[in-house]
């Protein structure tokens, strides 16, 4: 028995279009915590699924402790130990926490489940671990970061040893991340070997043992994290230097745009409050950002204020006027632009041609309509001079259907569309989501040339770094309350964390900040 | 998630490339359809009456060749549900409410036949334009359901079939000017409520198919050339987008649902209204509790046809012939039923032929030539 | 109280194939297919039941064992129709609800066809008596024997045993559990290793099962034993669709939905035996609309807070994950 536990030698997987995995290589020790580096999009999650059955390689081998071995299907994996924590849990949501955890492997009796038996199974790992879980909850009753728990009992309820994490701090807060990095390092201890995704270098930095790194595609290398650097690890990510630091001048706010007045939400479907009593301003020429774990009333902030959804209370007023009520399309023409969360949901038609996508938010002015015909000859114009100041690459130009285009150049789309529109008030809600670091600095780039031109600017973020990057101004939301305002040049990553996990909170008076008065 | 979500679709991308244009695509996907279902067809007849199979599947393939007038004749309706059904298609709603809406049609349009005095010159016209009224009240119900109340507009539409269907029965059966209660059919029309024929000798062929065929061409500028046709696409295609962009969701999804029923309903007006070869006869409507076959026969129409109205022309036009074949094959012993069975199983086959197309050409290994150009403008693109 | 007895002996044999089909609607949607073509199906079951029904009713079997004997073969007859939907749906990823339209229009075509060739009629015409005047020892239970056990189907009894076993495979086996995952959330199946395409077929093939039995006691309960390829089983597939919907996905609320409906609907028919309906003088043609009528108050009332099983009618794709 040599001193892997896997092996995955030469893994190639090719998707129509892409090569994922181009002759990958990659070697797990018994024991320790081997990180996964790599950009959106470079292959990261490709290869883990091939490790867990999801995916076939096309070609390539997979051993486990020498000897090679075929993974067919999730069961496979399973069956040589092998258990995995999604990047997007895979949890039903109407089931209970233990009918999640024991789904596939049920104890059963003639078909019938045996229930008692899981619960004291499950109650048992979850004492052993500090993996606190109710089992009898429902899962969309329970928050993210339990969610996660869930998934850690599944694997250690199926006793894996091979345990893959997935993308798993993306949803955290620091508080939690450490204690997540923590409860790894005790199952590595205990002798389990695990593979952690991630493209967070401090947490490699700070957990890992050695580290693999993926760039499109194809294995750069494997090195030993504490012979390495952060900045080595950067560059062998994206293949050049990167600067982490967006450029950008003092902010000088000016008119309040948008002002939100004790707004809340009420779910239509569960009857709870998804936003309390929420006020705030957004002035010209600032960049405000709301962080805060996902689901904490973000989207429906966002929502209101863009016209999705009615709010239950509250009133919105857009450079001065009362747009509480107004239609989305009112809001629109009075100034409101909006990067959508997703952006194949709600930003793009991606059935639609690239110029017809780009004037998704001007068809019916007349610039492009007459009389109910839409003017096509000033349409193709208007997308060839878009196409060229922003820099969207496609295949055929304005002509594209949109759906074949990378995801980066659709997020340039949606921005040369949204900022190109009359507006004084740009809502970005996770702008950079699942784009590499060329885009992500575009985009970065782009918010701060709009603030910069004097419009006010609402930015939600989960990327705890672009928080602290980007914005002037943050706004920290907890079970849909504001529970802070900080000022990213004087706060840390660390009360950043506090307050998004509502372990620290201002009094709500303080952060209403009566500067418009 | 996405990243791969994207993958799968340029590969859908690069085989319509592979077919040089979506019209030749979608006319092989008929093409196979139609194929599969009339070897279906001809299976059945085998079971049913081996021996005459042969000369039966002959009168369906060539019959309708000797029947040209009555082909374009009852082509005329199941034009219009065609129509009906497709215009629904492309903002993503499924119109199986046609038959209701068809039948409404046909009352509102027997009901001003019957009920009120007009000018010569002008009462067929009135008649139909009511009858375009009655299917759109029918159609805009189900878009009622569906925008206010979020009821799928498949289940509402059923149901107002048959709560159609047992209206308009019980109001033919109650109304004695309509109705003959011993030969349990409609009276004859007057001959001036009667569409206009266009006077090719042993059809019925009138009017309504030249007004059925402007429609379609109507239809089709509506939708590719005008802003209204540019919100019912992008609802069609996504309707989270739609509502982002500020399209009046609600309205549009009522709107078409009350057009696509008004098409119907001009059906039932051009069903009802043709003229009658015999001097002092006409159409007539027997209020025997049966939903409208023509609204199903509609939903093959749009299938075959891809919902795209120019396409829908020549789907009608083509199931008609079929079934006037299929009338011809009762002389070699089989029913009408056959090419009932024929239209089911096109539009069964209708549902997936773009995987099948998928498939055969994945055969002829072209994907794999275009596969490694994509790779390397994704990675020109990159850089 | 005879009007009552009355009421309740007639809804029963109308309850139970609205019950079976909405259960059966059940499964394939909670195993993530939509299943329109229930109408089809029980169509389907219903034709050859009562087909096998007219080849032996003359052969002196006891009528009860030829109904047991026809449900059995309405079932397999609905499950091979189903095959049919499960292969579109599943493996050709085609729209589920054009699929169960097209085999919604199959069915009486070929009924129609073949009855008109071989029968020179509509359909299937028998001639033999399932009904029950009473049932022995419990048909003598005060009140409830007579409401249960007395001028009545054996179709009822099996119905209930159905839905007992049918609840029980819901909620409380392995197999239900899987089930509901995969309309639910077919990736999180698949990647504890259950094979989504099995377990669809399995949750489709369920409800061509009782689809065809459905339909079957539909001809045996409702048409004396006959099938009519043009009336065919009068939208019950689709009213049965509705319970289903009504029932919010659940077994118990379902079977509460059917008798709702089943209520309504002999109510309907039974206008002219109420003196004081009878007496109201409106229309009888409103009564028979009564059902489809209520499906949509009803549907306008339920469906905004909808629980249906979230991957419904969404072909799964492996590759797309």
């Amino acid at each position: 028995m040599g001193e892997y536990i896997i092996e995955m030698l030469n893994i190639t997987k090719t998707f129509p279009g892409i090569v994922a995995n181009d002759n990958i290589t990659l070697k797990l020790k018994k024991g320790e915590i081997h990180a996964l580096l790599g950009e959106n999009g470079a292959g990261k999650s490709t290869l883990m699924s091939i490790l867990f059955g999801l995916y076939q390689p096309d070609s390539g081998e997979i051993r486990k402790n020498g000897k090679p071995v075929k993974i067919n299907n999730p069961n496979d994996a399973n069956d040589l130990g092998i258990g995995m924590v999604h990047q997007h849990f895979k949890l039903v949501d109407i089931f209970t926490v233990l009918e999640n955890i024991i789904l596939g492997v049920e104890p059963n009796k003639m078909g019938i489940i045996q229930k008692d038996e899981a619960r004291k199974k499950v109650l048992e790992l979850s004492e052993k671990y500090g993996l606190k879980v109710d089992p009898d909850a429902y899962v969309e009753d329970i928050t993210v970061g339990m969610q996660q728990r869930v998934e850690i009992l599944k694997m250690l309820y199926r006793d894996n040893e091979i345990l893959i994490f997935d993308e798993p701090t993306a949803v955290l807060t620091p508080q939690e991340i450490r204690e997540l990095l923590q409860i790894m390092r005790g199952f590595a201890r205990e002798g389990k070997s695990i593979l952690f995704i991630t493209h967070k270098l401090n947490e490699i930095m700070e957990v890992a043992d050695r580290c693999t790194v993926l760039r499109k595609g194809k294995c750069i290398g494997t090195v030993n994290v504490k012979d390495t650097t952060k900045e080595e690890l950067s560059r062998m990510m994206v293949g050049r230097d990167i600067s982490f630091k967006v450029d950008k001048k003092e902010s000088k706010p000016g008119e309040v745009v948008l002002s939100v007045r004790n707004l809340n939400v009420v779910s239509k479907s569960h009857g709870k409050n998804l936003v309390k009593d929420v006020s705030f301003n957004v002035r010209a020429g600032e960049i405000v950002c709301i962080a805060g774990i996902d689901g904490n009333g973000q989207r429906e902030i966002v929502n209101a204020i863009t016209g999705l959804e009615r709010p239950t209370s509250g009133t919105i007023t857009l450079c001065g006027h009362d747009i509480t009520k107004a239609s989305i399309r009112e809001r629109s023409i009075r100034g409101i632009s909006h990067i959508p969360e997703d952006r194949h949901k709600h930003g793009l038609v991606l059935d639609y041609k690239l110029e017809e996508n780009l004037v998704l938010q001007r068809y019916w002015q007349p610039e492009f309509q007459n009389k109910g015909f839409i003017k096509f000859d000033a349409v193709r114009k208007y997308a060839e001079r878009l196409i060229d100041k922003f820099d969207i690459r496609s295949g055929q130009g304005p002509i594209t259907i949109t759906r074949s285009m990378s995801g980066g150049n659709q997020q340039k789309a949606i921005i040369a569309r949204e900022i190109d529109k009359e507006h004084e008030l740009l809502i970005a809600v996770q702008p950079t989501r699942g784009l590499d670091v060329g885009a992500i600095e575009y985009v970065h780039k782009q918010l701060v040339a709009t603030r910069d031109a004097g419009k006010a600017v609402l930015l939600v973020s989960l990327e705890l770094d672009e928080v602290m990057d980007v914005s002037d101004r943050i706004l920290v939301i907890y079970e849909g309350e504001i529970v802070g305002e900080l000022d990213p040049k004087t706060t840390t990553l660390e009360e950043l964390g506090l307050y998004m996990s509502g372990a620290k909170r201002d009094n709500a008076k303080e952060i209403n900040d009566g500067r418009e008065e | 998630m996405e990243g791969k979500n994207s993958f799968y679709n340029d590969n859908k991308l690069n085989i319509k490339k592979l077919m040089k244009s979506g019209v030749l695509s979608s006319f092989l996907s008929a093409l196979v359809a139609v194929l599969l279902g009339l070897i279906f067809g001809f299976v059945i007849m085998l079971i049913a009456l081996p021996a005459n199979a042969l000369i039966g599947f002959k009168h369906i393939i060539l019959g309708g060749l000797k029947r040209i007038g009555d082909v374009f004749y009852y082509a005329t309706p199941i034009l219009m549900t065609g129509l009906s059904v497709g215009f629904a298609n492309k903002m993503g709603l499924f119109n199986i409410g046609a038959s209701g809406q068809y039948t409404m049609g046909m009352y509102f349009a027997l009901y001003v036949g019957f009920m009120w005095d007009l000018p010569d010159g002008i009462h067929w016209v009135v008649a139909c334009l009511a009858g375009f009224v009655g299917g759109m009240l029918w159609g805009a119900i189900p878009g009622i359901f569906k925008a206010f109340l979020n009821v799928n507009e498949v289940i509402t539409s059923i149901m107002f079939n048959y709560i159609g269907m047992y209206l308009v029965d019980m109001f033919i059966q109650g109304n004695s000017a309509m109705y003959v209660s011993d030969k349990t059919r409609t009276q004859y029309l007057p001959a001036e409520v009667q569409m206009p024929s266009l006077g090719i000798p042993n059809s019925n062929v009138h009017l309504g198919i030249i007004l059925a065929i402007l429609i379609g061409i109507l239809l089709y500028i509506v939708l590719q050339k005008t802003t209204f046709g540019y919100e019912l696409k992008a609802t069609g295609f996504n309707r989270f987008a739609s509502e982002y962009a500020g399209m009046k969701g609600k309205r549009n999804i009522i709107l078409t649902m009350a057009i696509a029923g008004g098409l119907s309903g001009l059906g039932g007006a051009f069903g009802i209204l043709a003229p009658s070869g015999i001097a002092g006869s006409s159409m007539t409507y027997e209020p025997i509790n049966i939903i409208a076959p023509a609204g199903f026969n509609g939903i093959a129409v749009a299938l075959l046809g891809n919902s795209h109205p120019i396409g829908i022309i020549f789907s009608a036009i083509f199931i008609s012939y079929i079934q006037r074949g299929g009338t011809l094959a009762s002389l070699a012993g089989y029913k009408p039923e056959i090419i009932d069975i024929v239209i089911a199983v096109i539009i069964y086959f209708s549902a997936f032929t773009s995987l099948i197309l998928e498939f055969i050409s994945k055969l002829f290994g072209k994907g794999r030539k275009n596969k490694k150009t994509l790779v390397d403008n994704e990675i020109k693109e990159a850089e | 109280m005879e009007t009552v007895y009355y009421l309740i002996q007639n809804t029963l044999p109308v309850a139970i194939p609205l019950l079976l089909v909405a259960l059966g609607g059940m499964f394939s949607e909670t195993s993530g297919v939509v299943n329109i073509a229930l109408e089809g199906i029980m169509l389907f079951g219903a034709y050859f039941g009562a087909l096998f029904v007219y080849f032996v009713q003359d052969s002196g079997l006891d009528p009860q064992t030829i109904l047991i004997l026809g449900m059995l073969i309405a079932a397999i007859a609905g499950l091979l129709y189903s095959l049919l939907l499960s292969f579109a749906a599943i493996n050709m990823k085609a729209n589920q609800v054009i699929t169960g339209t097209s085999l919604n229009m199959l069915i009486p075509a070929i009924i129609l066809l073949f009855s008109k060739m071989y029968f020179n009629s509509d359909g299937v015409t028998t001639s033999i008596n399932f009904y029950i005047q009473k049932i022995p020892v419990l048909g003598d239970i005060p009140i409830l024997g007579r409401m249960f056990f007395q001028k009545t189907y054996i179709t009822v009894i099996i119905g209930f045993i159905l839905l007992i076993i049918f609840t029980i495979v819901f909620y409380k086996t392995r197999f239900g559990l899987r089930l509901r995952a995969c309309g639910e959330h077919p990736h999180a199946a698949d990647s504890v290793g259950i094979n989504v395409y099995k377990m669809r077929y399995a949750g489709v093939s369920l409800s061509g099962i009782l689809g065809g039995i459905g339909g079957f006691f539909y001809s045996v309960g409702v048409m004396d034993g006959n099938v009519n390829g043009h009336t065919g089983v009068a939208g019950f597939g689709f009213l049965a669709l509705a319970v289903m919907i009504f029932g919010q996905w659940r077994p118990g609320k379902i079977l509460f939905a059917s008798l709702f409906f089943a209520f309504l609907r002999t109510l309907a028919y039974s206008v002219s035996l109420i003196p004081f309906l009878y007496n109201l003088g409106i229309n009888q043609t409103y009564y028979r609309m009564l059902p489809y009528v209520a499906t949509m108050i009803v549907l306008a009332f339920t469906s905004k807070k909808s629980r249906a099983p979230k991957s419904a009618g969404i072909p799964y794709d492996k590759s797309l994950r």
